[in-house]
């Protein structure tokens, strides 16, 4: 069963519809109706983009290009975490690339090698559609978890010195904030899992049951997702905060002050 | 013991501390004094690694400072600040802190030991039962010298020890640092803290304006006095 598609006449009635929160923006004076042209347009490209290559690198389908666009999407979602937690690119960039590299990769592995397995195993249409989600949710984990590690001993610098005045290592002593860290960045994610099916209808499953697929296979994507996207955010972010201490630390333990932006 | 040789620390490209140089040998007892925002807590800080110097050492048993030596100066130093952390909800736990440390996992004390400290600090036994938000500050203070006695360190770093304490208390602190084999660097603006020690160290802007065996009129500022003496 194919999904009906949707014809471009009926795309430009789409847009259309925009209309009606444009008109209730100049009606309210919300100021946002520039801000919703420009985002409709940028989703536009963004997408239309995508839908270009995507179509390319389904039809070749090859292993290189396949792997170089999982790198592709891990190196961009890094780049966005070093912004996004307010850290200097330059200082942490390989450690955090590695962090959400290996996790990644495992939880690639596990999902779809061991468990989905397409044929060719690097077949596009899974691995490109399943990294993307598990790279964007281990993403912003890890803003989550970077931005609040740094910052905290940061702001607690007496305090994690005192850690160390009694005899902490360093691993000791970054450990209260390491799961301070950790927790708030998996609550998300959590939440969504418990309530899944009750508040929110999945995406992935919407989607799928859209393109044809019975809803019992849909749902059990969706629950194979879930947990891959959760495994990998607990690893990324763990892995991430200590592969991350090499180069955020001084040779005396102390945090160094140039990893942050300001 | 202590050492430090025209050492210079900055943050932000801006001198904090500019050619400090000070000894201070085993059993001596120094207090640092002079305006707020004048450097006395980096001092402390520095000595136990918190800001490596961009210019001069840090001597402790006359070797330098290093990435090699910091962690065992650290564990023979103990650093009691103004509002000193706890680290743990429960007093019980926060003493006991140390001890999970795989560096002091063999030497958790014994209750006696525990008691004993206590009773000299004068805190009564059941503030181990407390949590660490209901304790006061004078009571924070005590319980983290109790830790560090606990773990049996020897030099002291204090910066306002005594701010928070009652005449009481303050007098048993004073009578237990007052003791041999105990070498101490304090920050302190406290007449009866000053009676203690025995090198009077005064910072200015950054840098040491005198060291002598007596404190000169300027140490006994009250904070308010200091503050509306048009430092920060």
């Amino acid at each position: 069963m194919e999904a009906i598609n949707i014809r471009y006449s009926t795309m430009a009635m789409l847009y259309g519809v925009l209309l009606i929160p444009i008109i209730i923006s100049i009606v309210l004076k919300l100021g946002t109706v520039k801000t919703i042209l420009i985002s409709v347009l940028r989703m536009t490209l963004q997408l239309g983009a995508m839908g270009l290559y995507l179509d390319y690198i389904f039809r070749f389908n090859n292993v290189w290009i396949n792997s170089g666009y999982v790198l592709l999407m891990i190196a961009v979602a890094n780049f966005t975490v070093n912004k996004n937690a307010g850290l200097r690119t330059a200082r942490v960039f390989f450690t955090l690339m590695l962090g959400i590299t290996i996790s990644t990769l495992i939880v690639i592995a596990l999902f779809i090698f061991l468990s989905i397995r397409p044929e060719p195993f690097y077949d596009a249409r899974y691995l490109i559609p399943i990294t993307g989600m598990i790279v964007g949710n281990c993403m912003r984990a890890n803003v989550i978890a970077l931005e609040r590690f740094y910052s905290s001993i940061r702001k607690n610098e007496k305090e994690f010195l005192t850690y160390l005045l009694m005899g902490a290592s360093l691993r000791e002593a970054i450990l209260p904030y390491l799961r301070d860290a950790v927790k708030p960045a998996l609550a998300p994610m959590l939440s969504t899992i418990a309530t899944l099916g009750i508040v929110s209808l999945p995406g992935m499953m919407t989607g799928q049951i859209l393109g044809g697929s019975s809803p019992i296979v849909a749902i059990k994507y969706q629950i194979g997702v879930m947990i891959a996207i959760f495994t990998a955010i607990t690893m990324t972010t763990v892995l991430t905060l200590l592969l991350s201490m090499k180069t955020s630390f001084d040779n005396y333990s102390i945090l160094r002050k140039d990893i942050f932006r300001q | 013991m202590v050492k430090f040789d025209k050492v210079t620390v900055e943050y932000d490209g801006k001198a904090i501390l500019k050619d400090v140089s000070f000894h201070i040998r085993e059993n001596e007892k120094a207090v640092i004094y002079g305006k707020s925002g004048s450097g006395k807590s980096t001092i402390l800080t520095t000595a136990v690694g918190a800001h490596i110097p961009s210019g001069g050492k840090v001597y402790f048993n006359s070797a330098p400072v290093s990435a090699d030596n910091i962690l065992q100066i650290r564990r023979a130093v103990a650093f009691i600040g103004q509002e000193p952390v706890l680290g743990a909800e429960k007093i019980r736990d926060s003493l006991l802190l140390p001890f999970s440390y795989k560096v002091n996992s063999r030497k958790a004390p014994p209750e006696d030991k525990i008691s004993k400290i206590l009773k000299e600090l004068h805190l009564k036994e059941d503030v181990l039962q407390k949590d660490a938000s209901v304790v006061s500050g004078g009571e924070k203070q005590r319980i983290a010298i109790a830790r560090a006695l606990l773990l049996e360190k020897r030099i002291f770093l204090l910066d306002e020890v005594t701010s928070a304490l009652d005449p009481e208390s303050k007098q048993a602190v004073i009578e237990l640092f007052g003791k041999d084999g105990y070498t101490i660097i304090s920050v302190s603006h406290d007449p009866d803290w000053f009676k203690t020690c025995s090198i009077f160290i005064k910072v200015e802007n950054g840098k040491i304006s005198r060291i002598s065996d007596s404190p000169d009129d300027s140490a006994f500022l009250t904070h308010r006095e200091i503050d509306t003496d048009g430092s920060n």
